[in-house]
């Protein structure tokens, strides 16, 4: 599937590896939170509003009580009501407003936590819940956006329901207005659920000491324990967050949305608490990518260069702020890490609705906007008919560009070479121009392009990852580091990378999840950070435990450190190798002979955030009679600098195509017009199974010229980024129809015709 | 009320809810906890188990209802410490990545294969279609499960043109 061959150096890095823990997996034996039992452990369950905004008049939890096994009951009545923001990761963090408390009084959105049950058992808890008895008063809701930013639209936070506004503006327009182009269209895409097999769940325990440990399947140890800590007025020491096996995340565990309520509830009883969510719960009441409409204005000579873009995007936070400021911020910013355009200026806004939370999920942001611009650009190449893929190669970044909005080098940007590998593996020009038949069904192509980032760096934000690698008395070593494993084998790729430059086994490395009492700081698995960041963080404390092998083995072999140098799994002299020592005796010898240890610690500071790019094709087959869509191939080319793990790479890739076929198909979190949400969960939300996958083909291009591990970049966000548009612009083709509204159903797409749109 | 069911090979006495589910008594009462449960409506297959070979959703099923049947849960896959050849492709095709839909999707393949040695991929496909994975896109699982066939068949036609003892003394 590869561009390149594995470079010949390179003995691991590159090749095919199943996932370090898969023995576990499949044989049942991985402890997930929600396996997990400690001594005197007590269930609890929610209460969720089943009203989307009122006010609490009253709430009677005594019967709740009574029931044998509830060992206690809480709501606003017997909790803290101090407001905070689960979404902080630092303390003092800008753009977090605090908005929300353990439990409401007033209920924001259908799914609001309204009280919890404790009992010795989850079947009890969940009993006792419908013993309570609250009484709401009932006030508007707000179900979108526009709605809620109206003269006269009831206030949803003291601030008013404008959370955020904001412009961005670089360059000037270039014109050469004779015979300019101009396309405006509107956009909108779903609310999404992350829909992660596992469910939310948490676990906590808080002892006579004081001691609050908290057990989660979190993207953050580090930002559980400031909101956690924070909240309850502990000291960062009193607070100890381990990160335990996740069943899949998504962005849906970014923010610690269980962590306070749990720990809460431990703190409150002296004993350990569990909460697990059911999936509707999971679905209304954690959080979902949040419903976006974008305008975008585009101004194109007629040669098919971009003069202008303006964009307006609102933005829907939902009931309460978490991420939704710095979610907006990042729309703004990935469009002129795609395409060279002299004047960009994106307007955006961001409201409070009675609907449920939006947070993090794969890439936020980015599907987003991608999809509105792609789908934008797709109506220009018809304007002017052009080819879509010329029109694009017409605008594209190049390699070494900068970012004008940032100010930052978009790095060794292979985006264009994405499309031309891509267009010629697809067969493009052929299958664009076929004749797309007429009658019922109709087939069609589509292509999209897609940017995002390697970290979080910026031009006034740091990015880090410190990491600590000690080696053991047999040359085995253990890299001792803040990783959240999500699911998609973070800690193999580590692992990898350690024993690529020590020039050891795989299996003689170990490597930690996040601890925050043990393990060093780490910002957490999030913002494409984890292999760029982190993996270059393993590789260059390998770098430096190789030094201090090196230094160690000159005193124990009696040499010149220069004289020496790291062989694999030993150290030995330059000239013909003539006495080495393996990693495990110079180990011994250090400790025995020398009274010293090997180990060392290591900050890697991040000094670039190049462009991950993806580009992608799709042909759809549209039944013109039912509305329904199948995608019956897809090809997925990615810039990923240097695949360390590969077939987990195209793991990546595919299951992020799955979540972008989804995205533009078939999956959105519904409402009814009265802001409750459609009951059952999986039953009303759908998301793509193994019959409706099409082949997915992906092509990997590969290069050293940016500065990650191997020349390695980011995967797992970008590759879901150009997935939706591909496969809606694929649907414009095969019926000619502008279709931007986003989930396109079955009932869209027959709208689209029945309104005249298409052509027969 | 007391319940009997043989349990991946051994026979199990409980007393049991009777409106207990055959998921909360696997997981609870077995400590069987491989069994995971994704979404308690049988929409996901997180929690598929085989009931005398067929696959089930044990969130859908009360645990009165597997009386004198056969039970096999993922822990019951290996034989002497071998993994089932399934387990072995699913780990050499990448076909795991957070692991939680695995135990269900390895026991729907399973049935799969214990029914139809020779599946094609739509009838891969199929047996999967009630269990979901948002990781791997299925591509990986599906090969797995075909490559489990393949080697099942080629384990077959091994044995099948061995001597047996009674063939060897004509």
């Amino acid at each position: 599937m590869s561009a390149r061959p594995v470079p010949g150096d390179l003995k691991v890095v590159g090749r095919d590896h199943p996932i370090a823990d898969a023995s576990v997996k499949v044989t049942g034996g991985l402890v997930y939170a929600t396996d997990m039992e400690l001594p005197n452990m007590l269930h609890a369950k929610l209460l969720l509003s089943t009203v989307p905004h009122g006010r609490i008049i009253r709430i009677d939890t005594s019967e709740a009580v009574a029931l044998p096994g509830v060992v206690a009951v809480f709501s606003h009545e017997n909790a803290p009501v101090k407001t905070y923001s689960r979404y902080r990761m630092l303390p003092g963090q800008n753009s977090c407003p605090e908005d929300e408390t353990l439990f409401a009084q007033t209920v924001r959105f259908a799914g609001d936590r309204v009280a919890a049950v404790v009992a010795v058992n989850a079947r009890i808890a969940g009993d006792a819940v419908h013993l309570i008895h609250v009484e709401y008063e009932e006030l508007p809701v707000l179900l979108t956006a526009e709605e809620s930013l109206q003269e006269g639209a009831p206030r949803l936070h003291p601030a008013g329901n404008l959370l955020h506004e904001f412009d961005e503006l670089v360059g000037e327009a270039s014109f050469s207005a004779a015979g300019a182009v101009e396309v405006t269209t509107t956009v909108t895409t779903p609310r999404v659920h992350h829909a992660a097999l596992e469910p939310h769940t948490c676990l906590a325990d808080y002892d006579e000491s004081g001691k609050l440990t908290i057990w989660s399947p979190t993207q953050s140890v580090f930002g559980a324990r400031t909101v956690v800590a924070d909240l309850f007025r502990l000291n960062y020491n009193q607070v100890r967050v381990i990160k335990v096996p996740m069943g899949g995340s998504f962005g849906g565990k970014q923010e610690f949305i269980l962590e306070p309520v749990t720990a809460f509830m431990a703190m409150r009883t002296r004993r350990p608490v569990r909460l697990v969510l059911d999936r509707e719960e999971c679905i209304f009441a954690t959080m979902v990518r949040g419903a976006t409409a974008s305008r975008v204005s585009l101004t194109v000579s007629v040669d098919g260069a971009l003069r202008s873009l303006d964009v307006d995007t609102l933005f829907d936070a939902g009931a309460y702020a978490t991420s939704s400021i710095d979610y907006a911020a990042m729309m703004a910013h990935k469009l002129t890490r795609l395409y060279r355009v002299p004047r960009y200026h994106h307007h955006g806004r961001v409201a409070y609705t009675t609907t449920p939370v939006a947070g993090g999920c794969r890439a936020y942001g980015a599907p987003e906007i991608v999809a509105a611009m792609e789908i934008a650009m797709d109506q220009v190449a018809r304007e002017l008919a052009m080819d879509p893929v010329e029109l694009r190669l017409r605008n594209l970044v190049h390699p070494l560009d900068v970012d004008p909005l940032s100010g930052m080098s978009l790095g060794d940007a292979r985006v264009r070479q994405c499309l031309t590998e891509g267009a010629k593996a697809f067969g493009w020009s052929e299958r664009f121009r076929a004749a797309r038949g007429g009658g019922r069904y109709r087939r069609g192509v589509g292509v999209a392009c897609g940017a995002h980032k390697n970290g979080i760096l910026s031009a006034d934000f740091p990015d880090f990852s410190t990491m600590t690698l000690k080696m053991n008395e047999d040359g085995s070593v253990a890299l001792i580091a803040s990783l959240h494993e999500v699911g998609c084998g973070s800690l193999t790729v580590m692992k990898l990378i350690v024993a690529e430059e020590l020039g050891i086994s795989p299996e003689t490395v170990s490597v930690t999840e996040a601890d925050s009492d043990l393990t060093p700081y780490d910002f957490g698995c999030y913002g494409s950070r984890v292999t760029y960041v982190c993996g270059a963080a393993a590789y260059s404390t390998a770098l430096a435990l190789k030094e201090r092998l090196l230094e160690a083995a000159a005193e124990v072999m009696l040499r010149p450190p220069h004289e020496l140098r790291v062989g694999d799994g030993r150290v030995e002299t330059r000239e013909g190798a003539s006495e080495s020592l393996s990693f495990g005796a110079l180990v011994m010898a250090a400790k025995t002979q020398l009274g010293e240890d090997v180990i060392v610690q290591h900050t890697h500071r991040a000094t670039s955030n190049p462009g991950a790019y993806s580009v992608q094709f799709a042909e759809v087959l549209v039944d013109c009679a039912s509305g329904l869509t199948r995608v019956t191939d897809f090809l997925a080319v990615g810039d990923v600098g240097q695949a360390i793990n590969r077939s987990m790479v195209e793991g990546q890739f595919l299951g992020a195509i799955q979540m972008g076929i989804g995205f533009a198909l078939c999956e959105e979190v519904g409402l009814d017009d009265g802001g409750r949400p459609a009951p059952g969960g999986f039953k009303n939300y759908h998301v793509v199974n193994a019959p409706d996958m099409p082949d997915v083909r992906v092509l990997l291009v590969e290069h050293d010229g940016d500065d990650g591990p191997y020349g390695a970049k980011s995967v797992g966000e970008i590759a879901t980024v150009p997935t939706a548009p591909a496969v809606v612009n694929a649907m414009n083709h095969a019926l000619g129809t502008t279709l931007t509204e986003l989930p396109v159903t079955p009932e869209r797409v027959l709208a689209a015709l029945s309104r005249g749109e298409g052509e027969a | 009320m007391r319940l009997s069911f043989v349990a991946n090979g051994v026979r199990r006495e409980l007393d049991i809810d009777p409106t207990a589910r055959l998921v909360d008594v696997l997981r609870l009462d077995l400590g069987l906890t491989g069994t995971k449960e994704g979404c308690g409506e049988g929409e996901c297959g997180a929690c598929t188990v085989l009931v005398d070979n067929v696959a089930v959703n044990s969130c859908l099923l009360l645990a009165v209802q597997v009386r004198g049947k056969r039970i096999l849960t993922v822990e019951g896959l290996a034989r002497d410490g071998e993994m089932d050849v399934l387990q072995q492709h699913f780990i050499g095709h990448g076909a795991v990545q957070c692991g939680f839909c695995s135990p269900g999707m390895l026991l729907s393949a399973k049935a799969l294969l214990l029914a139809n040695p020779h599946p094609s991929e739509a009838e891969i496909r199929t047996a999967l279609a009630g269990n979901l994975c948002r990781c791997t896109g299925y591509a990986a699982i599906v090969a797995a499960v075909a490559a489990a066939g393949e080697t099942m068949a080629t384990a077959r036609a091994a044995c099948a043109s061995e001597p047996s003892g009674e063939g060897a003394s004509t």
